[in-house]
């Protein structure tokens, strides 16, 4: 039967051409925008790991001012802590969550080198974000009299860092002059949003004269609003003339940042929408057309005891062998991407995304072909013999 | 001739409804996003409110600080020094405007908060622009060599912070960070596509919190050089190679660190090019990628529509048939097939036009770009009738081709 069928479209294969075209090129379209797809969607399934609703983020900038900063820095502190509507705060550097800001480096413990996200923070962090630990405990001032420099890793620095083995209290390498202990390993920490995948990332102490890293992270009270805000500014920029204060709600960072990944997504996702709604309208014409050519055809299956199943599994068929022609020579492409591992995506987003486009594209020319076909088998073989 | 075939075609349409509906659907849809990425492309690229003067401007707004080797690199806007020293010397100019890139702020009112976006610009930013003026008058020399605390600011916040009802707010202060400011003029916004005009708070550079004062190459600053006609670009932009040619490895070297030094004065569009493309290899794979996204969005109805029609093929047999019998040569018969898909992509255009018109509003007016103004003007409609006729032919040809090759006999038979 299925060799019937080959050699059936083997015998039209000019006119088929086309057809097999389309469907490639609809392949095509759909796998890239399902990787695209696939690759947001995993990562939006795992959480982001830490709280943000309350929190604010206080950025100072020292502008002309370049005496003392370390000092100021920490009465500004003090006297954020001081407000009663404020839970707690923390300093950080300038990667925020959700923030464009990036500082990336990397650390190596027994010849295994791992670039993360670098966090430089005090020790009120985990506070802040209500970061639960699963192993060990956040840093405190007293780790700073030892010999290593505290941090805090997440989990999948851990497991990239240290294979298997636990990573807590280990002591790992940044260079020569800079070692590290781990004493503490959190879960996750997306900073940069639900659609940020989980990467290797590092909390490090802030140093008690730090004078470099000016942000804090509040954690208001709920019901805090914008009168407290303005009081807020107001005070510390009398506190600190000539510099820069500015305050943001790290829930609207959030959406700031979300909206960079969901817009594109979004566009794509209409525009190959409608790709496809014009494919399957042409795909549905052109077999509605081929298939009442051949009404003669079926008037004489019929006669000869097919029934209206059989000559709609034969269109069916057909069109599936169709559409299994250009899948191949798709995948000839497809699979192109996750062998040489294009874009460094994770080859289980690319297999996802050829197996949905697969499973699209046939649910596609089935739809397109069951009407035509189903119509065409009701015929009476009278009628279509008489035709002819 | 021509009017006989587009009247045969509109006969062509009408018989079967269905597959007119499919046909005009591909076209349509294609043209429709064609027509408003051509438009945003414009918004974007084109000279428009308060660059209009875009087609003879240069802008320098990046440096990059790298090795021989390329293995380190660090790159970001200028400092004001820097462009002092190199940009507004350029004597082949007609003027060089210097401005901050945007940076962040709040004010407050009423227990509201208002977001914002400042610019800290020199006098000729207002000259270089063409920001219209709905009250008042940008700051002058005298503002800036009295580092005056006064402030231009955008019809939007006019609002936000001084209510609908405010007569006129000029001479009034606003209270930014807790420096009051004085009100000294209000321009109609523009959208924040356009970063290096877009504010929501204009500021003379000397102004507090500015760092105008920060000595090194890098800082927050940027400039557009307006040369006196387009043809100019090239003078000015040599000009300025030369000087930073001149300038010393000590300036920029950073320790040594870095030993080559990469400032451009580019057009908007070529800068714009080389902040994703840094380098030519980078541009090739841009520009490849950015032509498969189009040949797919345009590839893919085109094929569908020649699909369509090479399997109508049988329908129009007997006209053939009838027309070849009486002795019209493949040419002619060529030439109707295509002036007939030519037609129909003008129809589909037609509607695919109206529909733009309908999303550019809708996009206009949804706030997605505060200010956007993307409009159908001359260029964007020449174009979309160019990519009309493309997509006409790229249909087109192929069915016709395959019609005029039909023979005599087996066309009657039909």
């Amino acid at each position: 039967m299925l060799r019937h069928l080959f050699k059936l479209i083997w015998n039209k294969k000019g006119t088929h051409s086309l057809l097999i075209i389309e469907v490639w090129a609809a392949f095509m379209v759909l796998f890239g925008v399902l990787t695209l797809i696939v690759f947001n969607l995993r990562n939006y399934l795992q959480p982001i790991g830490f709280q943000y609703e309350q929190v604010w983020n206080l950025e100072l900038s020292s502008n002309q001012d370049t005496t003392e900063l370390a000092p100021k820095l920490q009465r500004a502190l003090q006297r954020v802590r001081a407000y009663p509507e404020v839970i707690t705060a923390s300093r950080m550097s300038s990667n925020t969550p959700f923030s464009a800001n990036q500082i990336g480096n990397s650390v190596t413990y027994n010849k295994v080198n791992v670039g993360g996200d670098f966090y430089y923070t005090d020790t009120e962090l985990a506070k802040v974000l209500d970061l639960p630990l699963k192993k060990g405990r956040w840093y405190a001032e007293s780790d700073l009299a030892g010999k290593f420099i505290p941090i805090v890793i997440n989990q999948a620095m851990e497991d990239k860092l240290f294979q298997n083995e636990s990573g807590l209290n280990k002591v790992i390498k940044r260079d020569d002059k800079t070692m590290y202990k781990v004493v503490g390993i959190v879960d996750r920490f997306k900073a940069k949003g639900q659609f940020m995948s989980d990467t290797p990332g590092l909390f490090q102490i802030l140093e008690k004269n730090d004078r470099w890293n000016s942000n804090i992270l509040i954690k208001t009270k709920p019901g805090t609003d914008a009168h407290f805000e303005a009081r807020l500014v107001k005070d510390i920029a009398m506190l600190l003339p000539g510099w820069g204060v500015e305050v943001g709600y790290l829930k609207d960072s959030r959406k700031n940042r979300e909206n960079l990944t969901l817009v594109p997504v979004l566009i794509f996702l209409i525009v190959s929408g409608f790709l496809l709604t014009n494919v399957a309208l042409g795909l549905f014409g052109v077999l509605n057309l081929n298939i009442a050519k051949r009404k003669g055809e079926i008037g004489l299956r019929r006669a000869m005891g097919a029934t209206e199943s059989k000559v709609t599994g034969q269109f069916l068929g057909e069109i599936w062998v169709l559409a299994t022609f250009s899948l191949i020579i798709g995948l000839i492409f497809a699979v192109q991407f996750p062998l040489m591992n294009v874009f460094d995506l994770d080859k289980e987003i690319y297999i996802i995304a050829i197996l949905a486009a697969v499973a699209v594209i046939y649910i596609i020319v089935t739809i397109c072909a069951w009407f035509p076909s189903k119509q065409a088998a009701t015929i009476h073989p009278a009628v279509a013999l008489h035709e002819e | 001739m021509l009017s006989n075939y587009i009247k045969i075609a509109w006969k062509v349409l009408l018989r079967h409804p269905f597959y007119t509906f499919i046909t005009l659907f591909g076209i349509t849809l294609t043209l429709t996003v064609l027509m408003v990425v051509t438009s945003f492309v414009d918004h974007l690229f084109g000279a428009h409110y308060p660059e209009n003067k875009r087609g003879r401007s240069l802008y320098i707004a990046n440096i990059v600080q790298t090795d021989s080797a390329n293995t380190t690199m660090s790159s970001g806007p200028a400092s004001f020094d820097f462009l002092t020293k190199y940009a507004k010397s350029i004597k082949s100019a007609e003027r060089v405007a210097i401005m901050s890139n945007f940076s962040f702020s709040n004010a407050y009112t009423n227990g509201k908060r208002i977001k914002l976006n400042t610019k800290y610009t020199d006098v000729d930013f207002w000259s270089v622009t063409d920001f219209e003026f709905l009250e008042g008058k940008p700051y002058d020399e005298t503002n800036i060599r009295n580092a005056d605390h006064v402030a231009v600011i955008t019809d939007a916040l006019r609002e936000q912070y001084f209510g609908n009802d405010a007569e006129t707010v000029v001479g009034k202060t606003i209270d930014i960070e807790n420096i009051n400011y004085r009100v000294i003029g209000v321009v109609k916004g523009s959208p924040p596509t356009r970063v290096y005009t877009y504010s929501d708070v204009y500021f003379p550079y000397t102004a507090p919190k500015s760092n105008y004062e920060n000595k090194g190459i890098r800082g927050r600053f940027a400039a557009i050089v307006l040369t006196k006609s387009p043809a100019d670009l090239p003078e000015v932009q040599a000009e300025f190679d030369s000087y930073v040619a001149r300038i010393p490895r000590s300036e920029y070297s950073d320790n040594n660190h870095f030993n080559v030094l990469i400032v451009k004065a580019d057009t908007y569009f070529d800068h714009f090019l080389n902040t994703f493309a840094r380098n030519d290899k980078d541009r090739i794979t841009l520009y490849v990628i950015v032509g498969l996204v189009f040949l797919m969005i345009m590839g893919l109805p085109a094929v569908n529509l020649v699909n369509v029609n090479v399997s109508r093929i049988l329908e129009r047999a007997s006209e053939i048939g009838v027309r070849k019998a009486f002795g019209a040569p493949s040419k002619a018969l060529l030439w109707q097939f295509i002036i007939e898909n030519v037609f129909i992509t003008f129809i589909g255009g037609a509607f695919a036009l109206i529909l733009t018109l309908v999303v550019i509003h809708f996009i206009n007016s949804s706030g997605w770009i505060a200010y956007a103004d993307l409009t159908i003007n001359l260029p964007v409609f020449l174009v979309s009738v160019l990519v009309c006729l493309v997509f006409g032919l790229l249909s087109g040809v192929l069915p016709a081709f395959r019609m005029s090759k039909l023979k005599i006999a087996e066309a009657l038979k039909v």
